[in-house]
């Protein structure tokens, strides 16, 4: 199984993944007085500003919409970006590539890595603006660590397929952006299913990121668990992706000094 | 003597593209005009064989565009061979510039660690190497300072000094001995040899005939992707002579042909 062997990589070069990681946290805040603290400050502020808007100005039939917005925001923003860094992780070390010999899948993985940092950090704004509006804790967020799973093996999957198509046609970064702005309004992040009638929810069915994100939404902004079936989903496009994702890297890894 | 590195019948294959399609545009306009390819196979290497053994010292010669670094980086692991047999054992290490992996922004210090993890070495291994690094390095306080703050000089040292401290089994050189001042070179050849004399494999690609003699016992000769001598380092540069006064002496005859030689 190719799933295995990218593990076994991982685990072999974790030291390394780690420290390109931090280096990628390092370098994104230094040069700013707040540094780190605006991995938290940003998500906490754009909450703010959403929490308002959605409050007063413009009004939305839904209770508490910052924290129905944020329960899928945080997480697709997490993909979002994932997709963005990880789609330059192999074209930006090129001139290292032509160089040393290296496992070329720790630069995509490294960016997922110090994304997920991020997001996970993203979580205590998040608790803050719900102790502020006094929004109730389910129980239900102990069930979070499912739709993460299964959010981080699809963003890793695509973050891979990405990092290696921009190899060798740079166009991708650029499509990738369309795409992702396009996908955000096709998923379920603003608004949620009941919202959408009934004969366009197949569509829905179609998005991988739905089932992920229908998860997050419940555990937060509901209180509740989702269907098996859209738990199943949940993970098993991740795997989906991995699988093709990593297969498509492996195949091509090998031209890719050729082409940087 | 156990074999180091094996390579049978090697052939390195380029695909050299005439205009490259490096975006969708390109590839599409080129599928629409369908016909003459838009790319020639070059073989940089055309079916090489040698083996290198524990503890040689092996030097690589040959003109320019002969396939000389297209080899040392298959030993590198940078290029997979397109077709043949390559087996390296041990760790290898290039010592070569490593600008290239340095972050401007992280400090010496930071710098050597994410540079050694890159070359394989554990964060255990470069911490108990990474006083020895900066001393050879001779970039005293400067160490915990971005190394955008570096003269070119501490930048390119420092880099050589984390390749050099690496301790691989095989230690590649591609005309390094162009790095720092008349000191530092001296270092370098110091460490090189002590390097050798532990029993360590050392591969030197040069130009510089006085430097193969002086540190390699052996010397492989590439001519045109293909090995065309391989034995002692001085009956190889006498070959490797032979063959340059031949090519100026067919340029001199040709007077203004010596652009055919080059392709």
């Amino acid at each position: 199984m190719s799933i295995f062997s990218l593990l076994a990589e991982i685990q072999h070069n974790r030291e390394l993944i780690w420290a390109l990681a931090l280096k990628e946290l390092h370098i994104r805040y230094k040069r700013s007085a707040l540094g780190f603290l605006w991995s938290l400050l940003n998500p906490l502020l754009m909450m703010i500003i959403l929490s308002v808007v959605f409050s007063t100005i413009v009004r939305i039939g839904v209770k508490q919409y910052a924290i129905f917005l944020m329960s899928a925001l945080l997480p697709w923003t997490f993909m979002s970006q994932t997709l963005a860094y990880s789609a330059e992780s192999i074209v930006g070390n090129g001139e290292l590539l032509k160089k040393i010999h290296v496992a070329k899948t720790v630069f995509p993985i490294a960016a997922v890595l110090s994304n997920v940092i991020n997001f996970l950090l993203s979580m205590i704004p998040l608790l803050l603006l719900m102790l502020a509006l006094r929004f109730p804790f389910h129980w239900t967020w102990f069930y979070l660590p499912v739709p993460f799973l299964g959010l981080v093996l699809f963003t890793t999957g695509c973050a891979l397929f990405c990092s290696a198509a921009n190899v060798f046609f740079r166009d991708v970064a650029h499509i990738l952006q369309v795409v992702i702005s396009a996908w955000f309004y096709a998923s379920p992040v603003m608004y949620s299913l009941d919202f959408v009638p009934d004969r366009y929810r197949i569509f829905f069915r179609a998005n991988p990121m739905a089932y992920i994100l229908h998860g997050f939404r419940n555990g937060i902004y509901y209180g509740t668990v989702p269907s098996m079936a859209s738990i199943a989903m949940s993970i098993g496009v991740g795997l989906v992706a991995l699988v093709l994702g990593y297969a498509f890297f492996r195949r091509m890894q090998d031209s890719f000094v050729f082409y940087l | 003597m156990s074999q180091r590195i094996e390579f049978d019948n090697v052939v390195q294959r380029f695909r050299i593209i005439r205009e490259r399609p490096d975006t969708l545009r390109e590839l599409f306009s080129k599928l629409y005009r369908r016909g003459e390819p838009g790319f020639y196979d070059f073989l940089a290497l055309k079916g090489v064989s040698f083996r290198i053994g524990d503890g040689e010292s092996v030097g690589i010669i040959g003109r320019n565009g002969s396939g000389k670094s297209t080899l040392l980086k298959i030993i590198a692991g940078v290029y997979k061979a397109s077709s043949g047999r390559v087996s390296i054992q041990g760790k290898v290490a290039a010592l070569i510039e490593l600008a290239a992996g340095f972050h401007p922004e992280l400090t010496g210090r930071e710098n050597i660690l994410l540079n050694g993890l890159l070359m394989g070495l554990k964060r255990r291994e470069i911490k108990e190497r990474e006083q020895a690094i900066i001393d050879f390095a001779e970039v005293g306080q400067f160490i915990d300072s971005p190394v955008k703050q570096y003269s070119s000089g501490m930048f390119m040292r420092l880099g050589f000094a984390i390749a050099i401290q690496v301790d691989p089994e095989i230690l590649l050189m591609d005309e390094i001995l162009a790095v720092g001042d008349g000191p530092f070179q001296k270092k370098c050849l110091d460490r090189i040899d002590e390097f050798r004399s532990q029993g360590k494999t050392t591969i030197l690609v040069s130009h510089d005939m006085s430097a193969i003699r002086a540190h390699c016992r052996r010397a492989l000769l590439i001519n045109e992707g293909r090995l065309i001598a391989d034995g002692d380092a001085a009956e190889v540069i006498a070959v490797y002579e032979e063959l340059q006064a031949k090519i100026i002496g067919a340029t001199d005859g040709k007077a203004h042909s010596a652009e055919v030689l080059v392709s």
